[in-house]
């Protein structure tokens, strides 16, 4: 009884959620962009100052401002013993050096190798989820072939209850021919049997006629019989 | 005991570990962006005039966790612009080399400067 109650009011139910949408405790998404991962990296100078340090020289001193600057405030620094040139000034010199001469080698190289590995890595990454993607477009594209070939279902169905109709039709035909002749059968024996039946009684009649005519001639009409006989005859010979 | 380690707690602010910053909503901001400032917005470093230095420094917060967050920032800044493209180069690694040198000179300038050649500047 509850249950049935519970069916009935689903309907009323489904209106609800279509009134107020399916509700969901996940955040909604907001219209802010999604950071993204820059494919370049920002410009630099020297190999490592960045350029906006740069940029901030040139409204007040112009393009030259910030070399001018560097110089000057190296200069100052050097000139004064603020930055001392001892031994370790040196050490460093010589480790720049080599430092720059494996970037100008081997750097053009070893970048190369790395932006193929890196393509490597993320064709690997993708290439999962495009196969994904793609094993669910096949899905849908299977899915979207069998809709369109359950549609001949329906031209199946109609064969089939055509077929059903013939084969009733047939069948009443069938029956219609074997009513007729079953009928044919029994009306025939009936007339069969009517013929004999008349035949017999018939046959009988004339015998007992026969019969009977035969018992009732006596001796002397048989005489007259044939003395008539003789005569006829004996006028037919006089009138051959 | 168990009092004692509660007020620590209280005292380490241990429940704001690993949460968001305040000012973080995902429903108005998106995805969470560790370069970012949450807070609310007040003039960038570079364009402050320098008479207005003190009273923007007086705005800022001041405090271990602040400070903390601020080099975070920075540092989450400096890595997605130089480390993370996918065409990166090798400034970064100049960037660190040179950062490293110059705070490496300065810690040790207190030796350093018995080296000096020059009385007289």
């Amino acid at each position: 009884m509850l249950s049935r109650l519970s069916f009935r009011h689903i309907p009323s139910q489904l209106k609800a959620i279509a009134a107020c949408g399916i509700q969901t405790s996940a955040v909604k998404s907001s219209s802010e962009p999604r950071p993204k991962r820059p494919v370049e990296a920002p410009r630099v100078r020297f190999g490592f100052i960045p350029d906006e340090w740069f940029q901030l020289f040139h409204p007040k001193t112009g393009v030259t401002g910030p070399y001018v600057f560097l110089t000057t405030f190296g200069t100052y620094l050097v000139s004064k013993e603020w930055y001392v040139l001892e031994d370790e000034y040196y050490t460093g010199l010589c480790l720049l050096s080599i430092f720059l001469f494996a970037t100008y080698k081997v750097g053009p190289k070893l970048g190369a190798y790395l932006d193929k590995e890196i393509d490597a890595v993320e064709n690997n990454l993708n290439s999962s989820r495009e196969e994904e993607i793609a094993d669910c477009k096949a899905i849908i594209q299977n899915l979207e072939k069998e809709k369109w070939s359950s549609e001949a279902q329906l031209m199946i169905y109609d064969i089939k209850k055509q077929n059903v109709l013939m084969q009733l039709e047939a069948n009443y035909r069938e029956n219609l021919a074997i009513a007729y002749t079953e009928v044919k059968k029994l009306l025939d024996y009936h007339s069969q049997i009517d013929g004999i039946n008349r035949r017999i009684s018939q046959k009988h009649m004339v015998q007992w006629i026969t019969n009977s005519v035969l018992k009732a001639i006596t001796p002397e009409q048989e005489k007259t019989n044939l003395l008539q006989c003789i005569k006829d005859l004996e006028t037919l010979s006089a009138k051959a | 005991m168990e009092q004692l380690c509660n007020k620590f707690a209280e005292l380490i602010k241990f429940d704001s570990w690993g949460c968001y910053p305040k000012g973080y909503d995902r429903a108005t901001h998106g995805p969470y962006d560790p370069s970012r400032y949450y807070g609310k917005p007040d003039t960038p470093f570079s364009q402050v005039k320098i008479r207005d230095l003190p009273d923007w420094f007086a705005r800022r917060e001041k405090g271990f966790k602040p400070f903390a967050s601020l080099i975070s920032r920075a540092h989450w800044r400096w890595q997605m612009r130089y480390m993370h493209p996918k065409r990166g180069t090798a400034a970064p690694l100049w960037q660190l080399i040179f950062a490293g040198m110059t705070v490496g000179y300065i810690a040790n300038y207190a030796r350093l400067r018995g080296h000096r050649h020059y009385k007289y500047h």
